[in-house]
């Protein structure tokens, strides 16, 4: 589904990624771990494509075709999703015209039919239910004055309408206390499925307590150092990052 | 702050109003077409220089006092103000060196603080000194000559250097640019001349010091500083004069040009006689100053404003070459009767130009400060941003503070951001410095320097520190 | 005098008790130059779209326009000339609504005695001008303690005709001691022939509150210059919205005195503009007493080759202690050839107060745009949407849901033409 390969990236002139290699296919979960500044974040950014953050050398392909020959809303129509580990706040547009046009156009693109409005508000409801946010908070401006938490949830629930076949999740579990952490967990969990993949990028073992990773891989000075099992993660845990220096 | 500490602060003492009792050559005053020509005949100036002069003063004629800014005076009369004034010594024979120049002068700069021999002098610092209408001395001249920097007289260079002078003087501020641009254009008397060749850093510190020293006589310098391509200066510029009763107009004109990636750093700290608690005497600082910034250069304002009944001033930056920058750095202090309208103009017009703003502005007694900016954004100018930043603090009742910022934008891709705070020094951070045993006027100037800091720290070392003991003395007794 | 001068100046048949007001205003007006591009005040406005003979409105016709329905009261003008009957209202006890030249020998003692109190004719040209052409007026008086609960919908509607004509318009409201009301003032209109001149007063007493919203949709060739002038006694509350669709000609100049001590202020404008519109709002907040406080936001939006001038002065007078003021303005210039003149001023002359004030002329923030595209909005649709919530947050936080489903489509068929980008907007 996704296969990196000996992926450059550059932010600011700075060289982040320095030969980044890694192959998803349906159904996986990967998680990448690594320490602050090691490209974690960068990685999901390259993926997505936002601005300002440039592959130099590599290449990146998804479902066969260049990833990197992409615009941003093309990716999310191919159906790669990142979710956000700072979601920005857009006051004035409200989160159900958000979501309408995100899945509006998404499905235009994918050669859907476009859901009706009812269809769609009561999916919407279904899945704000889903990720234990009130309706309310559909009508109120993107992300405009939500909690921390609120927001990961606000971010899970577009994955749930938009249906992607790659999630990234960029540090969706940090800042999250246990009872977020569940039900973020929750909604991953149920999303699972013999389609869908998903890459988790995080700092800490305890989200992988909840989500099952198929397979770990550790990111330092920009590349992918070690991968294995879950076991890895325990082991980092228990090691912390400073071992890795030797290896890098 | 109770009513009493306050006054106490605010009386000063304004350490540099003494009077050098010399003898001077001085015009009687008035204006016209012949006193024109008589300046430019005491200067032997060439028949090039006259005309422009001539053509000034026809353009000055035509004009009228400008009456926008947010100051109060009496019509200045202009035929009552002397325009040449010198020291009788300099007139008889031209020093070659130092050791010629009057002791008498010569004194006058070591109680200002500004030993003029090179061995007392600031390490690294290359002085030009001017008396009223000429300049007296200027150090380091061979020193500065070895790196093929030029710095002398605005008098000598127009001389000696007669093509820079007529490639770039009144290029970046026309003669009919405005009221005093006119007028200093057509009788300025001295200044100094910078040129910084191709790619050199120049190796030291410049500086002018300016002092108005005779009584009813106008000060009308011109200052040229042109950095070419890759070049690089720092210069500063002072200003005292002594305590008179009568008001003193000080018209000047500065003009930067800095070539392609050339940078100008230039600072002032302007200490003119602001005039006694009453508001009597004190220097008009009505100012044009203006730098254009080509290709990749940069320019950087500093200043900080301490003394002058009026100040006029908006030293603006041109940046016409893409990717130019200029920068605006301001502390403004106005105390007792002080009117200060000041700030700065940035005309965007390359792609990708940057600025920033920061303006300091401190009221006290009963005095009047604005700020007043331009922020223009032309329609080529793609991808320009400015910032700017102005925070006022009243100290007292009595005083005023303004902010006037025209921001215009022709451009969708430029962005332009504004901010203004208006802020007294509060009874809780006082009392939080008593408390910690500091006294009043301690405490207060310590506000107010960290007020300024980010604009201190613009400043070249030994300004930075004479500045905060500057803005000390002139708010002694303004606070409590 | 000059064509200028002569060519607004209308004669019509008025009351006469308002003779003295018409007299003093034709004199200033009389005595005034027109402004030019180096009147501080008019930098950035043209006036030359003025310079030709106005004629007053002759009969006109009953407006067929739907016209939307935001609650309460709805009163129709056209061209000035009120559709219908005042005396037919229910309105409660305590609340007086009445024409000039209707009024009763009471009610014209009452009017006289305020009119004009608020204007400061020195430095409002047009005002004069108004006072000059005042013909009649519509009075709106509630009495201490008196809540009218449910809006007033004054709708000012412009006929399509010829030859040019001026619409003198004239609001006085008085709202007496803890009195409520809520005012809507609704222009509407194309017609590059009209010109209202429209002059509104507010005197607040102490205590009272109004809620008021001036909403001016003309578009087109439309020409109008507006003032209004508020007063704020003790402890009163004024909420004002204004919102401009661009036109040929629009200047509205707001004025909020600070009268009593505790006053406070909300005002906020959006103004809208594509073609070669334009649009100039000045703002003036005078405090002149202790402990009153301003909160003002305005937000503006410049497509094609529109101009917009924004000039907002917060005046802290040296008595004027414990204020609070704040003023924000934002634009976002759409176009290459769209221009953006904003000037936010504060001018103080008293130490213990909190002002502050911000500009920006700027873009759509990257960050949003790119959250919007990663969800598979396309740029072009997502620039519309961030477009149309950087003004709508204002709007949103309007309290009537009509008003706000009213506007909503006009915010977006200003932004674009294309109803593809604006499809989930609407």
């Amino acid at each position: 589904m996704l296969k990196i390969e000996d992926l450059h990236a550059r932010v600011d002139d700075k060289d982040i990624l320095k030969g980044l290699s890694l192959e998803v296919n349906p159904g996986e979960v990967h998680a990448i771990m690594g320490p602050n500044g090691s490209g974690k974040s960068t990685l999901g950014h390259v993926l997505a494509g936002r601005d300002g953050y440039e592959a130099t050398a590599g290449s990146v392909s998804f479902e066969g075709k260049d990833l990197l020959d992409m615009d941003t809303e093309e990716r999310a129509h191919a159906g790669i999703f990142l979710a956000f580990q700072y979601p920005v706040e857009i006051p004035g547009v409200s989160n159900m015209e958000f979501l309408k046009a995100a899945v509006d156009t998404t499905r235009e693109a994918q050669g859907l039919e476009a859901l009706d409005t009812v269809n769609f508000m009561k999916l919407a409801r279904e899945a704000s239910q889903a990720v234990d946010l009130d309706a309310s908070f559909l009508k109120r401006g993107v992300n405009e004055g939500f909690s921390g938490g609120e927001k990961k949830r606000n971010e899970l629930l577009q994955m749930m309408l938009l249906e992607p076949k790659l999630c990234i999740m960029d540090e969706t579990d940090s800042g999250l206390d246990i009872d977020a952490l569940q039900v973020v967990a929750n909604g991953v969990n149920a999303m699972r499925g013999a389609e869908r993949a998903f890459v988790l990028v995080t700092h800490y073992q305890r989200l992988l307590d909840f989500i099952e990773p198929d397979f770990v891989h550790v990111l330092s000075g920009g590349r992918i150092v070690r991968s294995g099992d879950k076991s890895l993660a325990l082991e980092l845990e228990d090691k912390g990052y400073g071992w890795l220096e030797d290896v890098a | 702050m109770s009513q009493e500490q306050i006054d106490k602060a605010i009386t000063r003492e304004y350490s540099a109003g003494f009077t050098t009792m010399i003898e001077s050559e001085t015009f009687p005053p008035g204006l016209s077409e012949d006193v024109v020509r008589a300046l430019s005949a005491k200067k032997n100036e060439p028949e090039w220089m006259l005309e422009w002069r001539l053509e000034a003063f026809r353009i000055w004629s035509e004009m009228a006092d400008p009456d926008w800014a947010h100051v109060n005076y009496p019509p200045v009369n202009f035929q009552e103000i002397s325009y040449y004034s010198s020291p009788k010594s300099m007139e008889e024979k031209r020093p070659k060196s130092l050791d010629e120049v009057d002791p008498e002068l010569l004194e006058t700069y070591e109680k200002l603080g500004i030993p003029l021999h090179e061995q007392a002098a600031l390490a690294g610092v290359a002085v030009d000194v001017v008396f009223d209408s000429v300049s007296v001395a200027t150090t380091f001249r061979e020193k500065l000559a070895e790196a093929g920097v030029l710095f002398c007289s605005i008098s000598e260079a127009v001389q000696e250097y007669p093509e820079l002078i007529r490639k770039y003087l009144g290029t970046v501020v026309p003669r009919k640019d405005n009221f005093y641009a006119a007028l200093n254009s057509a009788v300025f008397s001295d200044g100094s001349f910078v040129y910084i060749p191709k790619g050199v850093r120049c190796p030291m510190e410049l500086s002018t010091y300016f002092r108005i020293n005779e009584a009813n006589t106008g000060q009308f310098e011109r200052t040229l500083i042109v950095a070419d391509e890759g070049s690089h200066v720092s210069y500063l510029e002072g200003c005292t004069a002594p305590m008179r009763d009568e008001n003193q107009l000080h018209a000047a004109v500065v003009e930067l040009v800095a070539l392609d990636n050339a940078e100008i750093k230039y600072s002032t700290v302007q200490n003119w006689y602001p005039g006694d608690d009453e508001g009597k005497g004190g220097i008009y600082n009505f100012v044009t100053k203006r730098g254009l910034a080509h290709t990749n250069a940069k320019i950087s304002w500093t200043q900080v404003e301490t003394g002058s009944a009026i100040t006029w001033k908006y030293p603006s930056c041109i940046l016409r070459g893409d990717n130019s920058v200029g920068e605006f750095y301001s502390v403004a202090l106005t105390n007792n009767m002080q009117q200060a309208d000041t700030g700065t103009k940035m005309i965007h017009l390359g792609k990708n130009t940057r600025s920033t703003i920061i303006s300091k502005g401190i009221s006290a007694g009963k005095s009047s400060n604005a700020y007043r900016g331009l922020v223009r954004m032309g329609p080529r100018a793609e991808g320009a941003r400015n910032y700017t930043q102005c925070d006022s603090l009243l100290i007292g009742d009595k005083c005023a503070a303004h902010t006037f910022p025209y921001i215009e934008s022709k451009n969708p891709s430029a962005v332009v951001e504004h901010e203004a705070t208006t802020s007294k020094v509060s009874e809780d951070q006082l009392y939080l410095c008593l408390q910690r045993g500091l006294d009043e006027e301690k405490a207060v100037s310590m506000i107010v320097n960290g007020f300024c800091k980010e604009v201190f720290k613009e400043l070249p070392m030994e300004f930075a520190v004479e500045a905060g003991k500057l803005l000390e003395v002139s708010l002694e007794g303004s606070v409590g | 005098m000059s064509e200028f001068i002569n060519g607004l100046l209308v004669a019509a048949d008025a009351p006469a008790w308002l003779a003295n007001h018409r007299d003093a205003g034709s004199a200033r007006w009389r005595d005034s130059q027109k402004p030019t591009r180096k009147t501080e005040a008019w930098k950035y406005t043209s006036l030359h779209l003025l310079e030709r003979d106005f004629a007053a409105p002759g009969p006109v016709e009953p407006g067929t326009d739907a016209l939307p329905d935001f609650g309460g009261l709805k009163l129709v003008f056209v061209d000035g000339q009120l559709q219908g009957d005042l005396s037919a209202l229910a309105l409660p006890e305590g609340v007086q609504l009445v024409q000039f030249a209707d009024a009763d020998a009471a009610q014209a003692e009452q009017i006289a005695a305020r009119l004009g109190s608020v204007v400061d004719a020195d430095k409002h040209l047009f005002a004069n001008l108004n006072d000059a052409n005042l013909s009649d007026g519509l009075f709106l008086q509630v009495a201490a303690n008196v809540r009218l609960e449910s809006p007033l919908h004054l709708v000012y509607q412009t006929s399509e005709r010829e030859p040019a004509f001026t619409v003198n318009q004239r609001l006085l409201v008085v709202l007496g001691e803890h009195a409520e009301a809520n005012v809507i003032e609704h222009f509407l209109g194309a017609s590059p022939a009209a010109f209202t001149n429209g002059i509104t007063e507010l005197v607040l007493g102490a205590g009272s509150r109004l809620r008021h919203r001036r909403l001016q949709v003309e578009s087109g060739g439309a020409m109008h210059i507006g003032g209004v002038h508020a007063e704020l006694g003790r402890d009163s509350h004024l909420d004002s919205f204004h919102l401009a669709l661009g036109s040929e000609l629009k200047r509205v100049d707001i004025v909020v005195n600070h009268a009593g001590p505790g006053a406070h202020c909300d005002l906020n404008g959006i103004y809208l503009l594509r073609g070669s519109e334009h649009v100039d709002y000045h703002t003036c907040i005078e405090h002149a007493v202790p402990h009153c406080t301003t909160d003002e936001v305005f937000r503006g939006i410049m497509g094609d080759s529109s101009s917009a001038v924004f000039n907002g002065r917060i005046h802290i007078h040296p008595d004027a202690q414990k204020t609070r003021a704040e003023l924000s303005n934002k634009n976002l210039l759409t176009s290459t050839d769209a221009e953006i003149n904003t000037k936010p001023e504060l001018e103080i002359y008293a130490d213990d107060v909190q002002c502050a004030h911000g500009a920006t002329v700027a873009q759509l923030d990257e960050g949003m745009l790119h959250y919007l595209r990663t969800r598979g909005v396309d740029r072009a649709e997502a620039e519309v949407m961030l477009s149309y919530g950087f003004i709508n947050e204002l709007v949103d936080a309007l309290e009537n849901e009509a008003m706000r489903d009213y506007l909503h489509p006009l915010l977006a068929e200003r932004l674009t033409r294309d109803t593809r980008l604006t499809r989930h907007l609407v």
